[in-house]
């Protein structure tokens, strides 16, 4: 039975070393103010998106011409701040084709955070793989996939989505694809970088002694040492990505009509920014939040995970 | 010795210079040329044998009068002359540019005989014009004229505001309430008559793979056609003084409103028919996709181009359960591609009139050489055809019934509305004014005090040889440089211009006119008959070693004359 003995160690030692880690990052976070702000205006924001139906008062894509009397682009209406009671009431206004601003806003959030965390998503894993096995293979291999890498970053990243959509067509799904294509490498760097410090360690040549696969030792013995930097470059990784979309959008190659997502919304009514100003302003107002609260919390997180970078 | 030795080289030089510039052809005119300006000589013919083809024949009969033969009458054969693609050129000009080797200069440095002349264009920014000091007529008010452009409605109003130019074109149908409210700022309502429609092609790409399309089913055109509430479009997206359209030509045009009015809207009548195409609704709710594609340009006709898009998309989803998707295209690749029917789905366009005839929407849009709707309909084509070769307005009535009960009947497009566009000027300009058609004459308006006319467009011209042009915003600029034999009065009629006068035959298929005397050119030459026969060689007929252009596609010479002369088939 000792090698049972032994494993039943060795997981107890893991659970305390990773339980310990994590609890060692929570009371660095808890400290971090910022990191406190951005995870309370994130926890906020992924509330709404959940919850966006019973927030919305319409369907964000309903034309409520001919079934309020409200013509387009009108103001805000709120009847509690003293607006007519015979006017329909629309916290935000109406857009260009007689929507619900606010509605359409709110809905805006689920697009802008699936699009956050699908593309970083995607990213991270091909990044993750790449990354991985340039680093622990070495040689000619990790040549191949880096100088492919470094191609990739010599581009301006939007420009390079705004290429890659031209090539596959407009659209949602092609435009989260191009952004994951072009923020690969920088997942794919960290976790390189992150292998080749770790796959040195002795523990890692005592692992290969005792006849542990390639794919285990990769996998469960150097991997689990990149997971703290991949969650920091995920975080802010993903405030990059719902900009990048907007800007896709705004561009007309992102979501397309009737979506409603914050980049399309300013797209469409740029010219109004004189004439109808909250139509631009709080589609504007949403992203710049989120962002805020993407690049809030993964500072934090950077901080509480590595307090050297702080000092 | 150094120094005598530099004074002999100096002296060399500059005599070298002054046999240099002694071999160059003297600049005449303000425009510099580098080709040699030629006697009258022999007067030029160019003929055609009679095909599809119009004009038969344009002859020079002596060094101030020229003579078109048409192959068939041709009463607005005058309406036609003063549109702009039928202006006149130097024929040394001509001669010389008119090449592969020359094109960016044919393209770009138009010579004409107008009351300013180009400066500069300076590509992304503006174009600079300033007054012809030879010009036969009176000479323009402003000294200088610039041309700038902006594609945001906002953007236009703003620096109008701020005074950085006089007259905007386009104003935003949100921002009318504003300027008529500003007492620094003069609202132009645009008299221009023009149509807004949503087109089908019944076959893709009909002069290539020709796809086929759902649209050439008629069935599921007319449930199109019955299933759009044009009149919501109407009141909820055009400015005030707009009309969901009853026919494809604006009423106030002879002849444009014989026949049968569109069809009311109708959404059960609509459904009905889509059932009866076998397009049934799936468990979504919807029979079948498409696209609705436009470009994302202020025009005339269309004012807010996104918003139209997506209130159709909705319309066409809610109405009749067909899912569009929106897709905006580069200006220059729609129009290619639409007016060649290579776009499957729907598609919106429209049309601002050249000239105040039937001929200019019909005749156009639904000739027998037009691919825009996939298959042209000889239903159509072959009433057109008859009605254009006939003067007489009651005459012609019945015919023009025809045709427009044909479009009712075939649906090649669904004619949505005909917009109220308006201008805006700063208060202290004078004369600010629109036309029913083009431009303003620009050169009539006075900037107050100042000696620079600025006049913001909303976008830059595609090119300056406008023989081979449909741009608008080329067209216009085209217009401050270059005279035709006519010219629009700002009611829309033809006034002689380089002509003093015209005359038909008692059938309108000879037209002959006399040339004005003294007429020079931007280039210092002088106008004869010759220009005008080599300026029409150069764009009617395609034979012609100098039938080239940006495209090469001359599209009005070749619609508004049925073909171009001695095309091949």
């Amino acid at each position: 039975m000792p090698a049972t003995s032994e494993s039943s160690n060795n997981e107890q030692q893991r659970d305390y070393r990773s339980n310990s880690l994590i609890r060692l990052t929570l009371r660095n976070l808890l400290r971090q103010r910022s990191a406190l702000i951005g995870g309370g205006i994130l926890l906020a924001l992924l509330l709404v998106a959940i919850l966006a139906p019973v927030i919305a008062p319409f369907d964000p894509e309903l034309v409520l011409i001919g079934l309020e009397d409200i013509k387009k682009r009108s103001d805000p209406c709120i009847h509690l701040l003293g607006c007519p009671e015979d006017q329909p009431q629309h916290i935000l206004g109406t857009d260009g084709n007689v929507r619900d601003v606010f509605s359409r806003v709110i809905y805006g959030t689920r697009v802008s955070l699936f699009i956050g965390f699908t593309t970083v998503g995607f990213a991270i894993i091909v990044g993750t793989i790449l990354g991985a096995v340039g680093g622990y293979v070495g040689g000619g291999v990790d040549n191949l996939i880096m100088r492919f890498m470094d191609v990739l970053l010599a581009f301006p990243s939007l420009l390079l989505a705004i290429a890659i959509v031209t090539v596959i067509g407009r659209g949602l799904q092609n435009a989260l694809l191009a952004i994951a294509i072009v923020t690969i490498p920088v997942y794919a760097r960290v976790v390189r970088a992150s292998v080749l410090s770790v796959k040195e360690q002795e523990y890692v040549a005592a692992s290969l002694a005792l006849g542990g696969s390639h794919f285990h030792i990769l996998f469960l013995r150097i991997l689990p040492n990149a997971i703290p930097p991949l969650i920091v470059q995920g975080t802010l990784g993903i405030a990059t990505a719902i900009l990048d979309a907007a800007a896709l959008s705004f561009l007309g190659l992102g979501a397309q009509p009737p979506t409603p997502e914050w980049g399309t919304m300013l797209g469409s009514e740029r010219n109004q920014v004189f004439t109808a100003p909250h139509l631009v302003f709080f589609p504007g107002l949403a992203i710049m939040i989120t962002v805020l609260a993407f690049n809030l919390l993964g500072d934090g997180l950077r901080d509480a995970i590595d307090p050297r970078l702080k000092q | 010795m150094k120094h005598k030795t530099l004074l002999v080289f100096v002296s060399l030089l500059v005599l070298a210079s002054m046999i240099l510039a002694a071999c160059q052809p003297a600049a005449t005119g303000p425009v510099a040329k580098d080709y040699e300006e030629l006697a009258f000589g022999e007067p030029l013919v160019v003929s055609a044998e009679c095909a599809n083809n119009k004009v038969k024949e344009i002859a020079a009969l002596d060094e101030f009068t020229v003579q078109i033969t048409m192959c068939k009458p041709d009463p607005a054969f005058l309406a036609k002359a003063a549109f702009v693609p039928f202006f006149v050129y130097p024929r040394e000009w001509v001669e010389a540019y008119a090449n592969e080797e020359n094109q960016e200069k044919l393209l770009s440095q138009p010579v004409g005989t107008g009351p300013y002349y180009i400066e500069s264009w300076n590509r992304g920014d503006s174009i600079v014009f300033k007054r012809f000091a030879d010009y036969w007529g009176e000479p323009a008010k402003a000294e200088t004229l610039v041309f700038r452009w902006a594609t945001e409605g906002a953007q236009r109003l703003l620096e109008l505001q701020s005074g950085t130019v006089d007259h905007i074109v386009k104003l935003s149908p949100d921002d009318y309430e504003a300027v008529k409210g500003d007492d620094t700022l003069q609202f132009l309502p645009v008299p221009n008559p023009n149509i807004m429609y949503l087109a089908m092609v019944n076959v893709v790409d009909p002069n290539g793979e020709r796809t086929p399309s759902i649209f050439g089913d008629l069935t599921v055109r007319k449930a199109i056609a019955l299933g759009i509430d044009r009149q919501r479009i109407v009141d909820n997206f055009y400015p005030a003084g707009s009309e969901a359209a009853s026919h494809f030509t604006p009423c106030s045009i002879p002849n444009a409103c014989q026949g049968e009015a569109w069809y009311d809207f109708d959404v059960e009548a609509a459904n009905a028919l889509l059932d009866e195409a076998g397009l049934t609704k799936g468990d979504d709710g919807i029979r079948f996709e498409t696209a609705i594609y436009y470009r994302d340009v202020f025009r005339v006709y269309l004012p807010e181009p996104g918003l139209v898009a997506v209130e159709i998309q909705t319309q066409l989803r809610d109405n009749l359960g067909i899912e569009a998707e929106v897709i905006v295209m580069e200006s220059g690749e729609f129009i290619d591609e639409s007016t060649n029917g290579r776009l499957d789905g729907l598609y919106m366009l429209g049309w601002g009139a050249d000239y105040l005839h039937v001929t200019n929407f019909l005749d156009f849009h639904f000739s027998r050489s037009n691919p825009q709707y996939g298959d042209p309909y000889p239903e159509i084509y072959e009433v057109l055809e008859e009605a254009s070769t006939i003067a007489d307005v009651a005459t012609t009535a019945p015919l023009y019934e025809q045709a427009n009960n044909a479009i009712k009947e075939l649906i090649p497009m669904v004619p949505i509305a005909h917009g109220a566009p308006a201008d805006a000027a700063r208060g202290d300009v004078e004369n600010a004014h629109t036309a029913v058609l083009g431009p303003p004459d620009l050169w009539n308006v006075v900037p107050g005090d100042r000696d620079t006319l600025v006049y913001l467009k909303a976008a830059e011209p595609i090119s300056l040889y406008c023989a081979d042009e449909t741009d608008g915003e080329s067209l216009d600029a085209c217009k401050m440089v270059t005279e035709g034999l006519y010219k629009y009065a700002a009611d829309g009629s033809a006034l002689p211009t380089l002509a003093t006068s015209c005359t038909a035959n008692d059938d309108a298929t000879v037209y002959t006119c006399t040339l004005r005397e003294g007429v020079k050119f931007h280039d210092g030459s002088t106008l004869d008959a010759n220009d005008f026969i080599r300026s029409w060689d150069a764009s009617m007929n395609a034979a012609s070693e100098y039938h080239i252009g940006n495209t090469g596609a001359f599209e009005y010479p070749s619609y508004l004359f049925d073909a171009l002369m001695n095309l091949e088939e």
